[in-house]
């Protein structure tokens, strides 16, 4: 429980920007004998700040909170922001060339840099899908910030609302989003990936409120993952207009997820059904031991 | 390890400058082991590569086991060529990496992943391979005809100075200099070379042999070093005294953080380096931008 209550005073201090995805820094270095792989990064001539970034291979995990805040405001680091604003730009390029390469090279023509800034992306694709991720979790944020349209609402409704604003902002690129996912379920991009995801349900909770039930915070967090991941695959094959089949499943999941008695129900019939099984198994078992 | 740190620390703090300009001035004036005049080191380094030349590649392939190949492979992989690029290979007399970053941008795979419109493009790519050494590119011109690029008007032969560039600023979409970097006389200048001619976006790339700090390698390394490849030079090149600078001339290059700062200074962002072997061979990047 401690943790949202960390996660609140994080977020909720000052202004409510999540760090932005120039801060993904990943701080691993595993060496094998053959090849190692540890790269370092020297970013100021003065030699004062330096941090690690690592390299292929190996699982990486971010901490976003790696980079030495006056790093952020030096402006010798302005290769970030032309990352990122490559990055927005290739993104007009994702709906005809997906999520590759080429969609970043023909971002970084768009804003006049050489395309070689493409291969300073340590992962590349899986460099876009991220920014894409973080841009669309900072606009919800924003949404969720400036919104009162959440006022009125009990929490199933406003998680079914916040779900719905979240997965219309991928509706563009719908016809490339089984693209992303694939690349996010890559083993090399799968951590960074999750914890956007777990920032995201984190996000939707805090704004949903989450006083209601008596459940684990984790109970929680799966539960709204499994209806949201459920969701976003419905969305990739359905194609009703403006996505109203998408809408009614994602209603009806976070019904059945609100409605405990069901919920309780459905767990007593799991129960009985494991429960008559293994008897019956344990029953055999018994008997051909005796039978010996 | 930390008092070294601490040390290291230290003195940098002290004496900042005084400390990069006596390497800098040490680089200029070493020639391996042996000290030279500054004017003098270039012709050395002129006639060492002059004598290897015609057994370069051969002599790669016996000192590093094959494992150069894997090391260039790397290099150009980390670079990502793309159709149309303007790239400039320096000090890369036989042309193993400018091949390499032709062969990846005309690759089929690639071709079928482009849209059509791509296929003009791909007429625009440049690579210009420029070495010093005459001798060095006329063995790599024959080695593209051998592998049927000598009609290839997108691999272009120059003969130049890697600390003058004969090249016009904000030109070049990469730059990469493999096992070159060590035999200059002014490092810096080369750099800031580098710096000038690659375009806003454009990336530094040096592969290079570095040093190797883990403990019992290191031994074994040095071991190698001393005693097999100046042999291997005599037996197989007939020519012991240039291997022995190639040794000599690992030793005296600046280690990895050092040189990384020196990229830096250069005015390049996002400097990092990848240790392949253990430290044996170092992969430096740099962003202009």
């Amino acid at each position: 429980m401690y943790r949202t209550v960390v996660n609140r005073i994080l977020l909720s201090g000052g202004s409510r920007r999540l760090p932005k995805y120039p801060d993904i820094r990943t701080v691993i270095s595993s060496s094998r004998f053959s090849t190692t792989t540890q790269p370092q990064t020297v970013l100021n001539p003065s030699g004062s700040s330096t941090s690690s970034s690592s390299s292929t291979n190996f699982q990486t995990s971010s901490a976003a909170g790696d980079v030495p805040r006056h790093e952020r405001n030096n402006p010798r680091a302005e290769y970030e922001g032309e990352q990122a604003r490559v990055l927005q730009a290739s993104l007009r390029h994702v709906i005809r060339l997906g999520w590759s390469e080429e969609a970043m090279i023909a971002g970084a023509k768009e804003v006049g840099i050489s395309p070689s800034i493409v291969g300073s992306f340590p992962r590349k694709e899986a460099a876009l899908v991220e920014f894409f991720m973080d841009d669309c979790l900072q606009r919800l944020i924003d949404r969720i910030d400036s919104g009162e349209e959440l006022q009125n609402l009990t929490p199933s409704q406003r998680i079914y609302k916040l779900v719905r604003i979240r997965l219309e902002m991928q509706a563009p690129y719908i016809s490339k989003w089984s693209q992303a996912l694939s690349i996010q379920a890559h083993p090399l991009n799968v951590s960074t990936s999750f914890k956007q995801r777990a920032m995201l349900i984190d996000e939707i909770w805090h704004a949903a409120g989450d006083e209601t039930y008596d459940l684990d915070w984790y109970v929680k967090r799966t539960v709204l993952g499994g209806i949201y991941s459920t969701t976003e695959i419905y969305m990739l094959t359905d194609s009703s207009p403006e996505f109203r089949d998408t809408w009614l499943f994602l209603d009806n999941r976070v019904k059945d997820a609100f409605d405990l008695k069901k919920t309780i129900q459905e767990a007593k019939y799991l129960a009985e059904a494991v429960g008559a099984g293994m008897g019956s198994s344990l029953q055999v078992f018994v008997g051909r031991v005796l039978q010996r | 390890m930390a008092l070294r740190l601490l040390t290291r620390n230290l003195r940098n703090r002290i004496s900042p400058n005084l400390c990069s300009a006596s390497l800098l001035h040490s680089h200029a004036t070493s020639f391996g082991f042996k000290e030279v005049r500054e004017e003098e080191k270039s012709q050395m380094v002129g006639k060492v590569f002059s004598n290897v030349a015609s057994n370069y590649d051969l002599m790669n392939d016996f000192m590093s086991a094959g494992l150069h190949r894997l090391w260039k492979d790397r290099l150009v992989s980390k670079l990502s060529p793309f159709p149309g690029m303007k790239h400039l290979d320096v000090a890369g007399g036989t042309g193993d990496v400018a091949f390499r970053i032709l062969e990846s941008i005309n690759s089929i795979r690639r071709r079928a992943l482009q849209d059509p419109i791509n296929d003009d493009l791909q007429e625009e790519t440049r690579i210009y391979v420029c070495d010093i050494n005459q001798n060095m590119l006329n063995v790599g011109k024959n080695r593209a005809l051998e592998r049927g690029l000598g009609e290839d008007k997108s691999l272009v032969w120059v003969q130049g100075d890697a600390e003058a560039l004969s090249f016009e600023d904000n030109s070049m979409d990469g730059y990469t200099i493999a096992f070159g970097i060590r035999n200059v006389t002014h490092i810096e200048k080369v750099l800031t070379e580098a710096y000038r001619v690659l375009k806003r976006g454009g990336r530094f790339l040096s592969l290079e042999l570095s040093h190797v700090e883990i403990p019992v390698f290191k031994e074994l390394y040095d071991l190698y070093s001393f005693s097999v490849i100046p042999r291997l030079g005599e037996v197989v090149a007939g020519d012991r005294e240039s291997y022995q600078y190639l040794v000599e001339s690992i030793r005296r290059f600046p280690p990895q953080e050092k040189f990384a700062s020196m990229i830096a200074d250069a005015g390049f962002q996002k400097v990092e380096y990848e240790n392949l072997v253990g430290g044996v061979v170092a992969i430096h990047s740099g962003l202009k931008i």
